[in-house]
């Protein structure tokens, strides 16, 4: 086509985790022989355009080899052709969709440019559409911009003029919209026109519509319209003979590559390139990619194996629709039945208890016990455990080493709780003490907390894998690569503002070759230990910038193929239906009862009455982190502009913003009540009684308070970082789906616009709202999904 | 650069044994084991042994083929030097020269060699079945000091076939009888010769008006004139599927000897085929598949044994397809049974046809018309 050309946004950031470690989004394989990038590009060829420019992100070399000079979709050309125009300024953040800053880095291109129009899609959308006509009807609407839709989703996929693009482009920093997303959304003055595609559509952005998109294919009805005959999908040219089948082979209902030999069983699934799948192995549900082998007997089930990965005999793996099993590419995967793990921590639930890390530990160890993972719990043995425990655990054994010089004895305990095995370990000068932590000699505490396990491993081993948690335990991995049987370490970073930095003069008996003047405990551990993870995908990756990761970044970054996200799941005792808190429980089916608790929250908090009142609820520390700064002015500007808007906080924290919180609450009686004290009130009251609830973090790894909240029907209103970004959906008010409202910027402006955006929909559009706490109530949080990445990430290292 | 070596390819044969499938298409463009044609053999060998330069010499029916080779991009042989050349016949002031054998052939482009100037030139054919290592080939022949190397192979069929070679303890070719009614000796040509160049100008120069072909005349006299001429044996699997039967057992040895041919084993020796662009066959019910090859864009619900089904195979619920092999795009109706048939491209077997034979028939649309017409009356 003479008049149009085509940017393919590569760039945006994904939910793929280990799939997308060595490759981006688009090039992952489709329906065997296909990448995802490949329907966009041969619906280009189809519509005839000739320019086309990819704007990648991250490990773009399995595209750049995948695509080549782009001759199959006739983009090897004299005049235009295909262009890949990586990024230049790596200090950028990933967002949803390529921004215009990001096209400004390309900006020759887009002058260069000769075509009247631009289509700006996605590279990851599995479709097969007519571009031409979409341009036909985009011009004779005479709007600026089209929008491609679906019936039901947005595609990130517009046609617009090229001049009015590089408007934007050229004036980016000026712009209040990053991306065509946002200026569509928002932007008062663009005359939008819509243009609905009803074929199968799919923008595939995380596993679970990954497999779901892949399965889809095996619907004659889907199947037979992305793979037609008049606009066929090409892909690079590969090789492979037919597939073969031998005589011991049942197939239903599947599709199967190249190259493959099939002597198990197959059903509703997709098989790659060269494929082996062997006598009596059962593939349900799954996608299995090339060079994958299934040994005899293996059980796959909603598993997506990547390439190259191994299965070997008599192996069971499952995954669910929603949370399908994803292996690494080249993994060898044995029988999990018999893995045994150790998990090392500071604190574990019930016995005792900081803060978050205890019930994370707790809750993790059940469901990875309940998966048949030999599940068990290493933490030292406070005073308080013995206080409170003393009768139900069983001494085990001591044992004597030398630490600092001089000889140390332990004793080891252990007891058996919700089949997790738990281990404490005794020792007097340290752990016999009031407090958890706080004291001066914390790092030598640890530090022979961490020798101390290692020590017992002679009567509690062997193990097949450690799992670490924080700092506390950032020596082992250096210890484990010493000892004789290497067992593989996986450290999880919980928090990483606290390391475990000390004056190496305190270890110094117990570390004599340290030439450091200071120990930092946790960049020990992450430069030492097999594999690394932290509470959420987004926090991850966030961690690739100082300004997360402070000093350890340049270290982050040199494990981060090591580098993990995972996210929290939530305890099932958060429920509004049987939290014992709930002033008046509900569920679902009687949300309608939710009004009752937000009368009770208003009476107790000495709030005005009303069921029309906008309540927004608040359960946090009160520090800068959690986006206090940003808050008080936010609160301010929206309190002044609605009187119908209430605010309620419980928590504790600093003077400076508890001052400032002080005198909004002066200024608006009756609409702003403060509980200063974490036991001044119960949070069940504020995440069932609140209509929605706040969380401007600045900096937030995971937090569990959005996931309760949105369980509870409270929609929370969050910056979107960290967990809050992995676990909210942004409402779009387009596709009128979400969980909550998320803004991006860190400042109180974009705070107040949502803040705003959420209050309109509360008072104007009440079933929109009703949607958006249905839509959050059945999000699935759930710890078993955790266990379940967690034991994917075990499985890649033993 | 001066090339080492460079390969003729001869396309011309029309394969009248193998009519009807060659009715349209010259051999070379015959498909083979559900994704292949006979051409990408010897094109996929070229490119495996890194020889770039090759001359691809056409007469009967060449538009398919040329159609199919394209640029040669599938054989990483479509370069800016070298690369694929189609060599047409043409006419010349020297009056007509149409092709009238192999040797003929070559010699209508001796420019295009001599272009080239290399050190040996490749005779190959482009309608055998084989995975060949030919820089060995080129290798034993230099070290051999002969002006041309025959590789032969020890037939699983009669001799007499075949152009028979009697060999010496030095390998030295002693004797040769095309198509012998009393075969002597153990090998048989394939057909592929290495010569150095300047013996090939010789050769061709002095004895062009006595005989065409190299096997019936050319050979024979560069013996009797002293020429020395290796043997190379060859001992993979080889075959030069000239009849209905043998390209039937050919493709029914991927199925029951895999390891002859060794397709699936392919990361030396790939043999590369134009891509389909279509999707992964699609099995929709449970039939029993056993023993089975099948290829792209298949949609497959009957039952099969034993069979090759090519790319874009339709087989509808509750058809029967048994040692039969089904080329790219035909379609079997419901209920169809299918034993011992060969299906050529496109074509549309009805729902309840029944295609039963003891020995391999071929089946075309024409052929279903006229048995249509029979059943009828």
């Amino acid at each position: 086509m003479r008049d149009l050309f085509a940017v393919v946004d590569a760039s945006s950031r994904d939910n793929f985790e280990k799939l997308t470690l060595h490759r981006m989004p688009g090039a992952l394989p489709f329906a065997g022989k296909f990448r995802l990038i490949d329907f966009t590009l041969s619906n280009l060829k189809h519509a005839h355009v000739t320019n086309v420019a990819i704007f990648p992100s991250g490990n773009y070399r399995s595209l750049q080899d995948h695509i080549g000079s782009g001759k199959r979709w006739h983009l090897d050309r004299r005049r235009d052709g295909l262009f890949i125009l990586p990024p230049k300024n790596m200090m950028l953040p990933l967002g949803d969709m390529l921004t215009f800053q990001r096209m400004h880095e390309h900006i020759e291109y887009f002058r260069r440019s000769t075509q009247k129009y631009v289509l700006i899609t996605q590279a990851s959308l599995v479709w097969n559409v007519d571009f031409q006509a979409m341009l036909d009807a985009h011009v004779a609407s005479q709007a600026d911009i089209s929008e491609v839709m679906t019936p039901y989703s947005r595609l990130k996929t517009f046609i617009l003029s090229k001049d009015l693009l590089l408007k934007y482009i050229l004036d980016y920093d000026a712009l209040p919209y990053k991306t065509m997303n946002d200026l569509v959304w928002r932007s008062p003055k663009v005359r939008v026109n819509t243009i609905t595609h009803e074929g199968y559509t799919r923008l595939i952005d995380e596993p679970s519509v990954y497999l779901r998109a892949n399965l889809d294919m095996l619907a004659f009805e889907i199947g037979s319209t992305i793979f037609r005959n008049d606009r066929p999908i090409v892909s690079k040219e590969k090789t492979a003979p037919p597939a073969r089948y031998s005589d011991a082979s049942t197939v239903t209902n599947s599709m199967v590559s190249s190259g493959s030999y099939i002597r198990g069983h197959i059903e509703k699934s997709i098989i790659g390139r060269d494929v082996i799948i062997k006598e009596g192995a059962h593939v349900k549900n799954s996608f299995v990619m090339n060079n994958a082998v299934v040994e005899r007997g293996a059980v796959l089930d909603h598993v997506i194996l990547d390439k190259d990965t191994v299965v070997k005999a008599d192996t069971i793996v499952e995954g669910t629709i929603d949370s399908p099993y994803v292996t690494e590419k080249g993994q060898i995967i044995t029988d999990q039945s018999d893995l045994r793990v150790l998990i090392v921590a500071s604190e574990a639930n019930p016995y005792v208890k900081t803060g978050g890390l205890a019930d994370v530990i707790e809750g993790l160890s059940r469901a990875l016990s309940k998966k048949g993972v030999d599940t068990n719990v290493v933490i030292p043995l406070y005073k308080s455990i013995k206080d409170n425990y003393a009768e139900t655990y069983q001494y085990v054994a001591s044992e004597t080493f030398d630490f600092g010089g001089e000889p140390r004895k332990i004793r080891i305990y252990t007891l058996l709780r919700e089949k997790v095995r738990y281990y404490f370990i005794e020792y007097f000068p340290f752990f016999e003490r009031e407090e958890t932590y706080g004291y001066e000699d914390d790092c030598l505490r640890f530090a022979f907390f961490n020798y101390a396990v290692y020590q017992s491993f002679k009567h509690i081993g062997p193990f097949d894998l450690l799992h670490l948690n924080d700092w506390h335990t950032g020596l082992l991995p250096g210890l484990m690569q010493k000892s004789e049987d290497r067992i593989p370490t996986l450290l999880t970073i919980h928090n990483i503002d606290y390391q475990g930095q000390c004056d190496a003069s305190l270890l110094h008996e117990s570390r004599p070759n340290a030439l450091i003047p200071t120990v930092n405990f946790l960049e020990t551990g992450i430069s030492e230990a097999s594999k690394l993870s932290t509470v959420s995908e987004t926090y991850r990756d966030e961690l690739r910038y100082d300004y997360y990761g402070g000093s350890l970044t340049p270290l982050l970054l040199k494990r981060e193929r090591d580098f993990h996200g995972v996210l929290n799941g939530l305890p099932k005792k958060y429920s509004p239906v049987n939290d014992p808190n709930v002033f008046s429980p509900y569920d679902r089916q009687s949300i309608g009862k939710k009004s009752e608790n937000k009368l009770h929250l208003q009476e107790k908090m000495q709030l005005s009455l009303g069921v029309e009142k906008f309540t927004l609820g608040m359960v946090s520390r009160i520090t800068e982190q959690k986006g206090f700064p940003i808050l008080i002015p936010a609160l301010s500007t929206m309190l002044e502009r609605y009187k119908a808007l209430q605010f309620v906080l419980l928590g504790s924290g600093e003077d400076r913003y508890i001052e400032s919180l002080r005198e909004l609450e002066k200024a608006h009686p009756g609409r702003v009540r403060l509980n200063i004290g974490f036991d001044a009130a119960n949070p069940a009251h504020i995440y069932a009684g609140a209509d929605a609830f706040l969380m401007p973090s600045r900096v937030e790894p995971c937090g569990l308070s959005q996931m309760i909240a949105m369980r509870y029907g409270t929609p929370p209103i969050a910056r979107k970082t960290g967990g809050l970004a992995d676990s909210i959906v942004d409402y779009d008010p387009i596709t009128r789906y979400g969980t909550g409202f998320t803004f991006f910027n860190y400042d109180a402006e974009a705070l107040a616009a949502r803040i705003d955006d959420a209050y309109k929909v509360f008072h104007e559009h009440k079933d929109e709202w009703r949607r958006i706490m249905d839509a959050g109530m059945r999000a699935d949080f759930s710890i078993e999904r955790q266990a379940q990445k967690m034991l994917e990430i075990y499985q890649s290292m033993v | 650069m001066k090339a080492k070596a460079i390969a003729m390819v001869l396309v011309g044969g029309r394969g009248t044994r193998l009519q009807p499938i060659t009715r349209r298409m010259a051999k070379p463009a015959v498909s083979f084991g559900g994704k292949y044609k006979l051409i990408d053999f010897v094109l996929s060998n070229l490119t495996n042994a890194a020889i770039d330069t090759v001359g691809v010499i056409t007469q009967y029916e060449p538009h398919s083929l040329m159609d199919y080779i394209e640029h040669g991009s599938t054989w990483d042989l479509d370069l800016p030097d070298g690369g694929i050349h189609f060599l047409t016949p043409y006419t010349s002031y020297e009056g007509d020269v149409w092709q009238k054998g192999t040797a003929h052939a070559i010699r209508q482009h001796m420019r295009f060699i001599r272009s080239h100037d290399p050190e040996y030139v490749l005779i190959l054919s482009g309608d055998h079945i084989y995975k060949m290592d030919y820089n060995h080939l080129i290798d034993v022949h230099a070290e051999s000091g002969a002006d041309f190397t025959i590789s032969a192979f020890s037939p699983h069929d009669s001799l007499s076939r075949y152009g028979v070679l009697n060999v010496d303890d030095d390998n030295r070719v002693r004797d040769f009888e095309e198509k012998p009614k009393k075969p002597e000796g153990h090998y048989a040509s394939m057909g592929v010769y290495v010569f150095n160049t300047e013996a090939l100008k010789r050769i061709l120069t002095d004895s062009l008006e006595e005989g065409f072909d190299f096997g019936k005349d050319i050979i024979p006299r560069a013996l009797d004139e002293g020429y020395t001429i290796n043997a190379y044996h060859f001992d993979g699997y080889f075959r030069d599927v000239g009849t209905i039967e043998s390209l039937f057992e050919a493709n029914m040895d991927l199925i029951d000897h895999p390891e002859l041919l060794k397709l699936h084993d392919y990361k030396e020796l790939p043999v590369y085929t134009r891509s389909s662009d279509l999707p992964p066959h699609h099995i929709t019910t449970k039939e029993p598949l056993a023993d089975v090859l099948i290829g792209d864009g298949c949609l497959v619900s009957g039952k099969i044994r034993r069979s090759i089904l090519s790319n874009g195979v339709v087989v509808k619920d509750g058809a029967h397809v048994e040692n039969s092999v089904l080329f790219q795009g035909a379609t079997i109706g419901e209920g169809a049974v299918l034993k011992n048939a060969m299906i050529l491209e496109d074509t549309l077997v009805m729902p309840g046809t029944e295609l039963v034979y003891d020995e391999v028939e071929v089946i075309d649309n024409d052929r279903l018309w006229k048995l249509g017409g029979d059943g009828d009356a």
